[in-house]
């Protein structure tokens, strides 16, 4: 780790002044769980750290009838134990329950779990000057890429870490940010980036930007959801292959699917054929299979990682399937 | 009361460093303080292969927190020598080399420098300053190619040993052996089944929690003390004093608490870094390993490449066997396929057998011992061969590992003739336990469900020399000095030994590991010897301490000191039965016959005593669309000979079994093409948690080791050995394919069913 300073924010209004024009200059640190390890790395060499969780009022979860808000600050286990997310996010709540451990889910906040950078091993080796890093290749190419994306068509492979996004998304969730100028409102579905618009950064956030605010829409009537992960490891571990799924089902027929990846692309990615083929359609065995093709159609998976096409099949059609019945 | 008539052995008491650990106070390397202290770190070579052309330190010394700077050429270049390390016999050229790279750099990761600071981010910074210019050469990683005639060459000047003889042949290949018995053509000729089969296995890592650490001072006198985690503190004295080329009495060794060790903590790797950065610089110096350097730096067990062919007569006898191993040694000399191939087809009565064992150097860190060293990939061979075999014949596989079990009198293939073992009695017990006998109910959620079996061998170093140092305090407690250090609940079997033999409660005895200084030579904690070795000396100490109780009440009671019995831990004249008195009653006059009532005893058992064997069913469930194995039930039975303190010992075989199944089903070092390992860290390198596991059921089998005065046999190593093979063999049952090559990962698993329509 290299020296830097470390400032403590005392408002959200400070905050943009306080970072750079530049990744950099400085980052901002909430529960600090990805970030120490990076900058360990050698992945992130910022000049200054800022401290978020100085900041008051970012730490809450409100319930009104447009749905939930989130602060930035609130932890994984605060998301964990609410027992609105519980009862009517179970999208949300599984997901969430499977992330990392209970020592880093009481740590780690829920905005900072979907600015997650890469968990690429070349991207965390100081050897490899990688795309993400500014370098000029991706080692995912010809190397290992048994744990690379299998969407999108680089240049860069890694896939997204987060287990929250995808189930954010799924319930088409808005993050709210906080610039120079203010704030501003992105939907989920806007807020990543592909590696060819941006390919330092995940998501749009400029660097003297930051997340204040998650806000989940209350989910329509009969709609229901559902998170599944497979893993190499039963805790600690990020998704081989994960799925948030969340459908409404009105008699058997399919009004509405959302269904997103995790573990599969450079974003959280939203299986659009799939969607599109269940709308309108009565779910069966014969339909959930078909649209766990539909899912992968456009997967180009890489020499060491065509097992994740499979999964991501097996995880679309048992979602389905578990949802219309 | 215990079986066999013990009051201590057998029963179960909280351990004496217990409190300590869990309340946090025990002292680790990593706490160490000391006035001045210095902080240093390593560089490390970003290549497999490289020639080293020039290191410039000028940058690095230049900085202002920066207080030394060495390199290879600080160390005294010493000659090809070998010397007994504890668990494997070492090249001081090679391990001095290993320490500090002389002339190449043999492996990414491998130190070419180190610096002290005033701080560790200073020294880091300092680390990144120092320019070292290479030639970078050809690199090999894998057994196979690095045995290929032109593959790159790791040492230039080392010929080929084969068949005990040096030949003018430079390759990888360090050492080929063979062990030979009877004929094998002939056996196999009367087998009325032959199976044949190729295995391959990955470096994997002991993965103990806590990372290497020294802090070394040498004062101005010349004497060096080292406070460090090791297995033996005696070990690192020999290896400093070797590496370092000084008097081992001006080397002093603190062994700290130590958070695991499973073989890797033997060999030193910052201990003469930080030991030359304090001469230098005249302030004490402490170093500690970050993970990547633990898993890029130090000893990991070795990849490994197995041919194995067994024959068996249609009435399942076993006639014949072959096996071909070639083992990576890393970058030097000096795997554990020497081992492996001693234990590669022990559980079995098998009358023709051949087994050719290479050493093959390979760029990857140099292999260290890991619990059972080269049986673990020995036994996945033979035990799915094993697996194979049972099945074409029809019969039980653990039956048929009874009939053909090793027992008193059967000869290894290697020589030695086995004494009393429980090869038998273990197997026995696994058929027989409910596990075994209870039936695998399929699987509700569409996954599928299956049974293997293994069974495994460790030789069990029944030898070494350990010392104990003991005074009696007037209440009657004992303080012990030892010099075996802690990593398994040792302090606590020891002490119950002492404890029997002197009829007293084994709180009653106070463990300590103490400094070199301060206790006669103890051999390592390895090899599983220490419980059956230094137990063997607590054993001693008691009889020593019950002689000159003796003598003492002979003066109280003015007495002939032959007439003295000791019995049930009372004292007794045997013509008066007043004169009569417990240790402790004893222990509180005894001081004013002759003195405070001290013994100091050193013992070097003979090493004939048997081996230990162990059998292990698991029931694991596949799923076939994500390739990933859970463990529904893992049952591991085991003799260990007689159970000093039966938690520690089924800590041990569950310990053991983890370690084992993570090996199975999902660790390896996975190496770029450009020889540096993409995984270096506990997230991507993947050990099993408890979340991942069932509750590890355990057996204990008692067959008592003979050369043992409470039948002890160790027990540390053995329960790594099945496990792969038994899940191998689970795997088979589950989907009808054979998995022969390891780690059995998700990715791997369903690749193999979908390309074998598993």
């Amino acid at each position: 780790m290299r020296n830097f300073s470390y400032v403590n924010a005392t408002s959200i209004e400070q905050v943009p002044s306080l970072l750079g024009r530049s990744w950099d200059d400085a980052v901002v640190m909430a529960g600090g769980t990805d970030l120490v390890g990076e900058m360990k790395d050698y992945a992130a060499v910022p000049k200054r750290v800022v401290n978020l969780k100085s900041i008051e009022g970012l730490d809450y979860i409100r319930q009104d009838d447009a749905g939930l808000r989130i602060g930035a600050l609130t932890t994984l286990t605060d998301v964990l134990e609410n027992s609105a997310v519980s009862q009517e996010l179970p999208v949300l709540h599984q997901a969430v329950s499977v992330i990392a451990s209970p020592q880093i889910r009481n740590m780690a906040t829920l905005a900072g779990n979907i600015l997650q950078r890469p968990r690429c091993w070349y991207y965390r080796s100081e050897d490899f000057p990688c795309l993400k890093k500014g370098g000029a290749r991706c080692y995912a190419v010809g190397g290992v890429n048994t744990y690379h994306a299998i969407f999108g068509s680089g240049p860069s492979y890694i896939v997204h870490p987060s287990d929250a996004a995808p189930a954010l998304m799924a319930l088409g969730a808005t993050v709210h940010v906080h610039g120079p100028r203010g704030g501003d409102e992105v939907l989920m579905d806007d807020f990543f980036t592909m590696p060819e618009m941006n390919i330092r950064r995940e998501n749009i956030l400029r660097p003297n930007e930051i997340v204040t605010e998650i806000s989940i829409p209350k989910p329509e009537a009969n709609s229901k959801g559902m998170f599944l992960k497979v893993r190499e490891r039963e805790s600690i571990d990020f998704a081989l292959v994960s799925l948030a799924a969340q459908m409404t089902v009105v008699n058997g027929t399919c009004e509405r699917a959302s269904l997103v990846l995790g573990g599969v692309a450079p974003i959280p990615w939203r299986a659009v054929e799939a969607e599109d083929y269940l709308r309108g359609r009565r779910i069966t065995e014969a339909r959930a299979e078909s649209a766990a093709e539909a899912a992968v159609e456009d997967a180009a998976p890489m020499p060491h990682n065509g097992y994740k096409v499979e999964i991501a099949k097996n995880l679309v059609k048992q979602a389905v399937q578990a949802l219309a019945s | 009361m215990s079986q066999n008539g013990h009051k201590v052995i057998g029963t179960r008491p909280i351990r004496h460093d217990g409190v300590d650990k869990v309340t946090g106070r025990a002292i680790y390397g990593a706490d160490i303080q000391l006035t001045g202290l210095l902080h240093g770190t390593v560089k490390r070579s970003p290549h497999p292969h490289a020639r080293i052309k020039n290191i410039d330190t000028s940058r690095a010394e230049a900085h202002p927190g920066v207080r030394a700077v060495v390199t290879a050429h600080d160390l005294p270049q010493i000659a090809d020598k070998l010397a007994d390390l504890g668990e494997a016999i070492v090249n001081l050229r090679d391990a001095s080399n290993n320490v500090l790279a002389y002339g190449k750099v043999l492996y990414k990761g491998h130190a070419v420098a180190g610096v002290a600071a005033i701080n560790l981010h200073v020294a880091q910074e300092a680390v990144e300053l120092i320019d070292v210019e290479y030639e970078v050469l050809p690199h090999v990683t894998g057994v196979l190619e690095a045995m290929e005639d032109g593959a790159p060459i790791l040492h230039e000047d080392m010929k080929t040993t084969s068949m005990g003889e040096e030949t003018d042949k430079v390759s990888n290949i360090a050492n080929h052996f063979q062990h030979k018995m009877g004929e094998p053509d002939d056996g196999f000729a009367e087998a009325d089944v032959v199976i044949e089969r190729e295995f391959t296995t990955q470096t994997v890592h002991q993965g103990y929690i806590e990372t290497h650490n020294a802090t070394a001072l040498w004062n101005e006198e010349g004497q060096l003390t080292i406070w460090t985690s090791t297995q033996g503190a005696f070990s690192v004295r020999d290896q400093m004093a070797e590496i370092l080329q000084m008097p081992v009495s001006k080397v002093k060794i603190v062994p700290l608490e130590i958070g695991g060790g499973f073989g890797g903590k033997i060999s030193v790797y910052l201990d003469p870094v930080a030991a030359l950065l304090s001469k230098k610089t005249g302030h004490p110096v402490k170093m500690t390993m970050t993970r990547d350097e633990v898993f890029e730096g130090t000893g990991p067990t070795p990849g490994s490449y197995l041919k194995v062919k067994m024959g068996a007569t249609s009435d399942g006898r076993l006639t014949a066997a072959t096996a071909y191993m070639a083992y990576e040694a890393g970058a030097y000399p000096g795997s554990p396929v020497g081992a492996g191939a001693g234990c590669i087809f022990t559980p079995y009565d098998i009358p023709n057998v051949q087994i050719d064992g290479y050493d093959v150097c390979v760029n990857k860190p140099k292999t260290n011992a890991y619990r059972a060293p080269g049986a673990t990939n020995a036994a996945y061979a033979t035990e799915t061969v094993v697996d194979e075999i049972s099945e074409k014949l029809g019969v039980d596989p653990l039956e048929f590992r009874v009939k053909n079990g090793a027992k008193e009198g059967t000869r290894r293939a290697d020589g030695p003739v086995h004494p009393r073992i429980g090869c038998i009695e273990t197997t026995e017990a696994a058929l027989n336990s409910e596990h075994y006998r209870s039936s695998l109910a399929k699987s509700a959620n569409g996954k599928v469900r299956g049974r293997g079996v293994a069974s495994g061998y460790w030789f069990n170093f029944n030898g070494g020399r350990s010392a104990i140092s003991v005074s009696i305090n007037p209440d009657g407690t004992i303080n012990m000095l030892e010099g075996s250090t802690d990593i398994g609940g040792s302090r606590a079997s020891i002490a119950m030994q002492l404890a029997e033999t002197i009829g007293l409660e084994a709180t009653d005895i106070k463990p300590y590991v103490v400094d070199t200084d301060s206790i006669g030579y103890t051999d390592v904690t390895g090899g599983s010897r220490t419980t059956f070795g230094t137990g063997y000396a607590a054993h001693a100490t008691g009889q020593a301490l019950i002689r000159e109780m003796k003598e003492r009440a002979s003066k109280l009671w003015d007495v002939p000191a032959d007439a003295i019995d000791f019995e049930d831990g009372v004292f007794s004249y045997r013509d008066d039965a007043e004169k009569r008195g417990s240790f402790k009653e004893m222990a509180s006059q005894a001081g004013d016959a002759g003195g405070p009532v001290v013994a100091q005893v050193s013992t070097n058992p003979d090493g004939s005593g048997g081996g230990a064997f162990a059998t292990h069913v698991v029931d694991v469930e596949v799923d076939r669309e994500t390739g990933k194995v859970d463990i529904l039930r893992y049952t591991a039975v085991q003799d260990a000979g007689t159970a000093i303190h039966p938690s520690y010992v089924e800590g041990q075989m569950q310990g053991g079994v983890v370690q084992g199944i993570g090996w199975g089903l999902n660790e390896e070092y996975i190496y770029n093409d450009d020889g540096s390992m993409t995984n270096a860290s506990f997230l991507d390198y993947r050990m099993p948690t408890t979340l991942d596991l069932p509750m590890i059921e355990t057996i204990i089998v008692e067959v008592p080791n003979e050369s043992h005065p409470y039948g002890v046999r160790g027990v540390g190593e053995v329960p790594i050995v099945p496990p792969p093979a038994a899940l191998a063999n689970a795997i088979y049952d589950a989907t009808g394919v054979r998995l022969r090559d390891l780690p059995m990962s998700p990715p791997r698993v369903q690749k193999a069913l979908a390309e074998n329509g598993g």
